[in-house]
Parts: C-alpha cells; structure tokens; sequence
C-alpha cells in the first residue's frame, strides 16, 4: 500500500485551473522529486497534501485517510505526521531558534521541557548546528534559516518531509549542502519525502523517483536516470534548460 | 444601468465583509475554549497593548480634557457658568471622549501593528507553518490578542478618563480660578456609576472591533510588503469607521434604556 495517494485532484485559483486532474502514488521510504517550471502548481499540490489547500474535486489519501476530508482534531493529528521546510523557511520571527524548532513539542506533546530540549538539540545536531538556540530568525543567514526550517521539520519524528523548493535563493555550495542534509534524512530517519523544485541538479541527486507537472497534469515519471534519458519534447526543454521548445511555444500561442 | 450593478457590487462586498469578520467572531469565541489554556501569550498581550499604549492614551486625554475645558469656559463665562466645566468635562470624558479617543488610539497604535505583524507572517508563509505543526492560527494569534484587548481597553479607557479630568482641573484651576474642592464636588457630584459603566461597555465593544479587524486584515493580507501596508492601511481606517459606528449605536441604545 502506498504511503500516500493524490486521485484525480483538481483545483482552481483566481478563476485559473491550475491542477487538472493530478493523479500521484508516493510509495512509503522513496523521495519523489516534483519539477516543473515556476507558477505550475507544484508547491499547490504540496500544500494539498499537508491540507493547507482543500482540492475543487479529487481526493488525497495518507493511511487510509482524505486529507480533505478530515476535519479539526483529526486533521492536526494528521498534520503531525507530515513535516514541511517551506521555500522561505518560515521560521517565526517572534520566536528563537529553541522556540522556532520545539514549537510542536511545546504546543502539542507532554514532554518536560529537559526532554523537549534534548530533542531541539538533536534535531540541530542533525542539520550541523549547535549552539544557536537563543539566536532569533533575523541573525541567521539564508542558509541557517533553511537548516533551523528543516531541523523544526524533523523534530517531530514525521512520516513524510515535504521539501518545498529547499534550495531557491541559496548559493551553489549551500545548495548542495542542503541536498546533501535531504539525502541523510532520507537515509537515517527512513522517512518519505517528497521535494518540490525546479533545479534540476538537486533534482538528479536527492530524488529516487521524479515526476514533471505541466498545465495542471503529471506529464512524465521516471527515476532520474529516466528522466535525463528522456525524449519526450516537453520535458527535454525543461531538464535541459532551453528557451526554444514546446513549452515556451505553447506559452507564445496564449 | 452600471451604477447599479456597482452598487450591488459594493453592497455584496460589505456584507462579505461582514460576514467574514462575524465568522472570525465566532471563531475566536468558540477556540477561547478549546485547552490548552496558555497565560503567557496573553500576558505579553496585555503588556503590548496596555502597558506600552499608556503614555500615548496619556497625552491624548490629558490634552482633550485641557482643550474641553477650556472651548466650555469660552462659552459658559458668558453665563457666569464656569462651575458647570468639572461637570460638563467629567460626564464627557467618561461618557464619550474616553472610550472613543481611547479606542482611535489604540486602533491607530495596536491596530496597525497587529495587522502589520499578522499579514507579514501571512505573506511569510508563518501562517501556513503554523498550521502544518498542527496549531490553529485562530487560537494562536487571534485569540490572546482578542482577550488582552478586552481586558485592557476598559483599563486604558478608565485611566483616560483620569487623565481627562485632571486636565480639565488643571485648566480650570490654575486658569479660571474655579476653587479646588468646588472643582472636585462638582465633578464627583454628576458623574453616576451609569457614566463609567457605559464608558466601558463601549470600550470593550471596540476592543472587540479593533483587535478582529486587525486579525482578519492580517489573516487575509496578499502580495508582499505592499500588501502589507495595504492591509494595515485598511485595519486602521476600518476600525475607526466601526468605532465611530457602533459608538452611535451605543450611545443611541445607552439613551433610550433608561
């Protein structure tokens, strides 16, 4: 059984469709790596998944269950399974990194605070930070700010880490340093992940399985050697970064 | 023929409007209740919108009651009236100009800085965040504001009250020579404990209005920095149309339940 299912789901935004008819099975352990260009709907379909969005139609299913359908209490316990490092980090700016990184812990669990700030160290630790925790999201670098983002992610010891674009607006070395943290989450927690980008590079090196969105539909899946080798068009324009192709044919016509 | 598809357009749009506010309303109210109870955002609150709004609830009141006193003496001299200014001044401090000024400048100080605070963390993603780990943002954000507002708009607005009153004294004691325990019977003499009650009902309805207006800005703010000067643009001017609102609905029902 897949760990998490996406079925036919459809979605309209200021009168746009922008997902139309997506269909997507993530199976439990592998990172599917979502690309496409810039305003396709990747980072919608991510916040369908985690059910910040409610789909026009379509279902999402994670164990068993339509995130949108569930409701309240339900769905907090079901958004705790996920964790999510999102594009600008959104750390809270009132809040330090201690706070920023426990914050599920202190809201949601039993844990005394001793334990609680174990596991924000560990969880630091994990991303190759320390000694930063009464430091405020405003002294840290893009860079930091991502790893404090994806060390509050993992702290909850989630199923599934959604990645949405991880290394947008970082430089190249920070970038591969941040593939190389969702390689090792990967392979130490064991969790699922799914990352959505549009860097090809980090594409090719932390997914196990890609997938391309293109008006509103999956267009192409393959594991990354698949997709580099591929013919279709479409997806050849992108991987390689060309300004003359379908796609950008396509844009002209509109 | 367009003028009335743009009037029902606008006539929509308000009653969405207001639609949306009474269902953050709601909202608030019934996550108030929903544990677990947290005392320290709330005191942080308070300390935010109270402590720190004093100096400016301050100076705004104690010049009101100065210049109140002073356009009464302008005319009640004529009349050889002047004795009447400590009544006058008290019953308007605590009946109208306290709750009122109060409120504009909380709306104008807090208002816009809770707007301004809330749609960053919207257009920051902080919201969304909020959500994913499982915390509602209503409870979060909305509800510690909505309470310390409550609390301590009712508590600025007896201290404007004050405040007014002594610049009132002020004046008229050192500048139209109105005897010091005349002053002070005359103004204790009409004020009834009817006065101050209404003052802070109305202060705790406009606790209600500034802090779910800022919120729902906020919470609905869109496109970057601009959108959030838009918002904050729009909670300050918003708040103060519905205190001057509900400010005339209270003082009409206030008169006519005796």
């Amino acid at each position: 059984m897949s760990m998490l299912e996406v079925r036919e789901v459809h979605k309209t935004l200021g009168g746009r469709p922008v997902l139309r008819g997506v269909n997507l099975r993530v199976e439990k352990g592998e990172t599917l790596v979502i690309i496409g260009r810039s305003g396709c709907g990747k980072s919608v379909l991510l916040k369908h998944l985690i059910g910040l969005l409610r789909p026009d139609s379509g279902a999402i299913i994670v164990d068993g269950q339509d995130v949108a359908q569930v409701r309240g209490h339900d769905l907090g316990a079901l958004r705790l399974k996920f964790g999510m490092l999102f594009q600008g980090a959104a750390l809270f700016d009132s809040l330090n990194v201690f706070e920023n990184v426990g914050f599920a812990l202190l809201e949601h669990s039993r844990l005394d605070i001793v334990q609680i700030r174990e596991r924000v160290s560990r969880a630091l630790q994990s991303v190759d930070l320390e000694n930063i925790q009464q430091m405020y999201p405003a002294d840290l670098s893009g860079g930091m700010r991502k790893r404090v983002g994806l060390a509050r992610a993992i702290c909850n010891n989630p199923q599934i880490i959604l990645y949405d674009e991880p290394t947008t607006g970082l430089d190249p070395i920070m970038s591969d340093m941040i593939n190389d943290l969702i390689i090792r989450m990967h392979r130490q927690l064991g969790v699922t992940s799914i990352v959505v980008t549009h860097d090809m590079k980090s594409a090719y090196k932390v997914g196990t399985r890609i997938v391309m969105l293109y008006e509103g539909k999956i267009i192409a899946e393959g594991t990354p050697q698949e997709i580099e080798q591929t013919a279709d068009p479409v997806v050849r324009q992108f991987i390689t970064g060309a300004a003359q192709g379908p796609i950008t044919a396509n844009r002209n016509i509109e | 023929m367009e003028t009335v598809k743009r009037f029902f357009a606008r006539a929509r749009c308000f009653f969405e409007y207001f639609g949306s506010l009474s269902l953050l309303f709601l909202r608030t109210i019934g996550q108030m209740f929903v544990p677990p109870f947290k005392w320290r955002p709330l005191i942080q609150q308070m300390d935010t919108v109270g402590v720190n709004s004093s100096p400016i609830v301050f100076l705004t009141s104690f010049f009101a009651g100065v210049v109140l006193a002073l356009q009464m003496a302008y005319t009640l001299k004529k009349m050889s009236a002047e004795i009447y200014i400590a009544s006058l001044v008290s019953l308007s401090m605590c009946r109208e100009l306290g709750p009122v000024f109060t409120a504009l400048v909380v709306a104008a100080r807090v208002g816009a800085s809770i707007t301004a605070e809330v749609g960053t963390m919207k257009v920051t993603e902080q919201i969304d965040a909020l959500e994913t780990l499982a915390t509602n943002p209503v409870k979060y954000l909305v509800v510690p504001r909505f309470l310390a507002l409550l609390v301590m708009l009712p508590l600025l607005t007896v201290y404007a009250d004050a405040v007014g009153i002594i610049g009132g004294f002020i004046v008229s004691v050192y500048n139209l020579n109105i005897p010091v325990f005349l002053y002070i019977k005359k103004t204790f003499d009409v004020l009834a404990y009817k006065d101050v009650f209404t003052g802070l009902i109305k202060a705790m309805s406009f606790a209600a209005v500034i802090s779910l207006v800022a919120c729902h800005e906020g919470m609905n703010t869109r496109g970057g920095a601009e959108g959030v000067g838009r918002a904050t643009t729009r909670s300050v001017v918003f708040s103060c149309m519905l205190i001057f609102a509900a400010n005339a609905f209270l003082t009409a029902l206030f008169y006519f339940i005796k």
